[in-house]
């Protein structure tokens, strides 16, 4: 086991890697000048030189490879050409109200989506169930920000249940944090609600299929336990790894829900620096987000030796 | 030892308050929610030095942290602000200034000349107008800790609309530790003697920037008028809120989760008035002005016919209308300074009183040898005016049998095209457009992109030798009078060579909840002093 947890995480390394050599490369070959943008529109050329010698962007792009390489090694991302200040620190700042939506949406929608998949499942071909599958198509078909805007509109402008925007710190009492989180995080979980209901319902109907499901109900196993610990467990691995395969979907919500409902959290912060290119930002936030990609499916892994005896072997 | 349901409850609630300890243990004690004001402006600030940067919005933070020797008032006059009374020699080459009683840093050190005069140096080395100034500078120094010399080697009638303007970089007067740094350098310390200080501890940088009543400012005793006057600070805290989104910005106002929205779109200001707990105010008379930059270094804009051409295929109206919707927003300008301003003229402007005139456009572009090739005009899609007005122009250049290649792209990827001098078929560019502010476009001397100086000029780079004469004249004038004459020579000439194009100008009214009264109108600038919440 603690082999498999070793190659694991060694395997990420070359993963890091070739992350780290494509951002760069996607940013340093794309349009748009730091300097320029930092310079305002009265600047003359002159200026702008002069901002882009300072800030080293006149370098040729493979020393500022090299120089960008050896900080990451040292554990450094670099400093924001716009305020100077630590990528780290302002990741730090800002990684709060990202994981605070993260795992508010992720427990919200897996709360919902599988009793929605597994009730789906259980009452197969009713009423309820096309209900469940319509929501499903649903809530993975209307992007994030509409039903964002619906949201406020319904629940902060015309019913005032709920602010509009922003984000209070936990350290600022735990209702008023679950207040500001309550819309995005079911804005975001929408699309995620649907894809795992989808994949509950459909992987708990293979299970109750089995023949071991017959023989449980033949011993009289009343329902609820049979779905539950006998059906549910057993139909676990597939879920789990869509969960885990959903962060991908998660991160990119989370950066347009951020923006909608004013989160200022590392979403945020990487489209603020996408529009003014700062370089170290964008590199700093896509190399956390995909080292934690890469984690987040990596514990997947592992918890299938949880659900299934077998892959311990 | 069994996890149990119940011990999982408790170990997560003990989590979340392990979590919330250390904002418990740090927190600071916050002004009232009826003491503080919460503004969304037009952008982020993207650093602390307003002298460093022209970005405008470094203005609003520098008006809050800092403080100028002079400043514009709400008609535009000049009028002292740190400074109490200065002097001009008889032969208007040595300007004396005392500053007044009082003034200290929020550091409570006292400002002095000392702290002065290298924010003066610092300020000539970054403005465009400072570096004209410049070379006309032959000594600025401090008599004694309230008086400075400005000693200039030739008479330059400007220095104190210099010293006033909110033209960016305006000169704020910053402490001789930061006002010493290199000016290529930004300042690393916030520390000024304005009416706010900036609280970094509460600030999250792209996300909150927290101000608190500087309580060491002694404020003028006037009514506060635009940036001069009694700066009184009412409340006890402005926090500038960066919301890049502008429905949720809206909604935020509406929900009274904001005080103030600089620039709530114009599709949505009916909406805004209609709401009768917000008031939508124009805070910038002069508004802004459309511009259209054009490529002087290669066909078809290097000829004047070709430049004289788009005059004629332009209309106005019908680049601000998708954007701005009501004439209520917009107005037409064939001016080439700011509709409205001093300088405002109708020299001529047939090309505009005519309306446009495709066969005529034909005509010049005729004469004017265009042989139909790809004409590169820059379009930024992610604002919103500019990329109406490229869309729309480029139909109507296009019917004047212009061959217009729109490039969609984002401002970022914009303001490094722009600065290409190559062939606009190798990365350069024909056209492109932007704004600049009202106040900046009243006369022919602030802004960089009136100077036409060629290669080393503003993007475009113009060459145009009477213009730069006219200019020069312009500056040197003594009477109010004597530039209005000057104006109306540089816009004739100006309409003949085209070295750029206004397409109209625009307000940009704010909306701000009713219970916050008090605002000042300031061109350029959004200031938070003077404000009262009920």
């Amino acid at each position: 086991m603690t082999g498999t947890i070793a190659r694991r995480l060694a395997s990420i390394v070359p993963v890091m890697c070739i992350v780290a050599i494509c951002v760069f490369l996607l940013l340093h070959f794309a349009p748009g000048d730091p300097a320029a943008i930092m310079a305002g529109d009265n600047a003359t050329p002159a200026n702008i030189a002069a901002i882009r010698a300072k800030l080293g962007l006149d370098q040729p792009v493979w020393l500022q490879f090299l120089v960008w390489v050896h900080n990451l090694l040292r554990g450094d991302l670099g400093t924001s050409l716009f305020w100077g200040e630590g990528v780290m620190t302002l990741i730090g700042q800002r990684a709060e109200p990202t994981i605070s939506l993260a795992l508010t949406t992720i427990t919200f929608a897996v709360v919902v989506a599988v009793t929605l998949g597994v009730v789906a499942a259980a009452k197969v071909g009713s009423l309820l169930d096309r209900a469940v599958m319509g929501f499903a198509v649903m809530g993975f078909s209307v992007p994030v920000f509409v039903v964002g805007y619906l949201l406020i509109f319904v629940f902060a402008i015309i019913l005032k249940w709920l602010p509009v925007q922003g984000y209070t710190p936990i350290a600022e009492g735990v209702l008023p944090w679950l207040r500001n989180l309550i819309l995005p995080s079911f804005a975001l979980g929408m699309a995620y609600v649907a894809l795992i209901a989808r994949i509950t319902r459909a992987t708990m109907l293979d299970v109750l299929a089995e023949d071991y499901m017959r023989t449980a109900k033949a011993k009289g196993v009343a329902t609820r336990p049979m779905l539950l610990k006998h059906a549910l467990k057993n139909a676990a691995v597939p879920i789990v790894t869509v969960i885990g395969n959903g962060v991908a979907l998660l991160i990119g919500g989370v950066v347009i829900t951020e923006t909608v409902f004013n989160i200022p959290g590392v979403g945020r912060l990487v489209v603020d620096a996408i529009a003014r290119r700062d370089y170290p930002i964008i590199q700093g936030v896509i190399m956390v987000f995909s080292g934690v990609y890469v984690l987040v499916n990596l514990l997947v892994d592992l918890s299938y030796t949880l659900f299934d005896p077998r892959v311990r072997g | 030892m069994n996890a149990t349901r119940r011990s999982m409850l408790r170990g997560s609630l003990a989590g979340l308050g392990l979590a919330a300890a250390p904002g418990i243990l740090h927190a600071q004690p916050r002004p009232s929610e009826r003491r503080t004001v919460r503004a969304v402006l037009q952008d982020d600030l993207p650093n602390y030095d307003p002298i460093w940067t022209t970005a405008n919005i470094v203005a609003y933070h520098g008006a809050m942290v800092y403080d100028t020797l002079f400043g514009l008032d709400a008609k535009f006059q000049i009028r002292p602000q740190m400074v109490t009374a200065w002097d001009v020699s008889a032969d208007k080459l040595t300007y004396t200034f005392e500053l007044r009683d009082g003034l200290r840093f929020s550091d409570n050190t006292p400002v002095t000349s000392a702290d002065v005069v290298p924010s003066i140096r610092r300020w000539m080395v970054r403005s465009g107008p400072g570096q004209i100034l410049a070379p006309r500078v032959r000594d600025i120094s401090p008599k004694d800790d309230k008086t400075f010399v400005v000693a200039l080697s030739e008479r330059f009638p400007l220095l104190l609309d210099l010293f006033a303007t909110t033209t960016t970089p305006v000169l704020f007067i910053m402490r001789k530790r930061e006002a010493e740094t290199d000016p290529m350098q930004k300042i690393d310390q916030v520390v000024g003697s304005g009416p706010f200080t900036l609280n970094q501890d509460e600030t999250r940088v792209g996300s909150r920037y927290v101000y608190d009543r500087n309580p060491t400012y002694v404020p003028r005793d006037e009514p506060a008028s635009g940036m001069t006057g009694g700066k009184l600070v009412k409340l006890d805290r402005t926090i500038f809120v960066n919301m890049p989104d502008a429905q949720t910005a809206v909604a935020a106002l509406e929900a009274g989760e904001i005080d103030f929205y600089e620039i709530p779109p114009a599709d949505l200001l009916d909406q805004l008035q209609d709401n009768p707990d917000i008031i939508v105010e124009n805070l910038s008379e002069l508004g802004w002005v459309g511009y259209i930059a054009l490529n002087w270094l290669y066909p078809p804009f290097d000829n004047i016919k070709c430049r004289q051409a788009l005059l004629h295929v332009m209309n106005q109206a019908d680049m601000l209308r998708p954007t701005f919707v009501s004439p209520k927003w917009y107005r037409t300008c064939p001016s080439y300074f700011t509709c409205g301003s001093a300088m405002d003229n109708d020299a001529n402007t047939d090309w505009f009183r005519s309306g446009p005139d495709i066969p005529l456009a034909k005509q010049l572009l005729k004469e004017g040898g265009y042989d139909g090739r790809p004409i590169v005009m820059l379009q930024a899609t992610n604002i919103l005016y500019m990329s109406n007005a490229a869309t729309v122009l480029a139909q109507e250049m296009r019917n004047a049998g212009m061959n217009v290649d729109l490039q969609p792209m984002d401002w970022a990827n914009v303001v490094q095209r722009r600065a290409s001098q190559n062939p606009p078929d190798k990365g350069g560019w024909n056209l492109f457009f932007t704004s600049c502010g009202g106040l900046g476009n009243s006369d022919p001397f602030m802004l960089a992109q009136m100077a036409s100086i060629g290669r080393k000029g503003w993007f475009g780079w113009p060459d145009d030798a009477r213009n730069e004469d006219l200019r020069a004249k312009w500056m040197m004038a003594e009477t109010l009078a004597e530039r209005k004459t000057l104006a109306v020579e540089i816009q004739e000439n100006a309409w003949n060579v085209v070295p750029h194009i206004s397409f109209g100008q625009w307000i940009q009214p704010g909306a701000h909840r009713r219970n916050v009264t008090g605002w000042l109108h300031v061109p350029g600038v959004v200031v938070f002093w003077n404000l009262e919440k009920a």
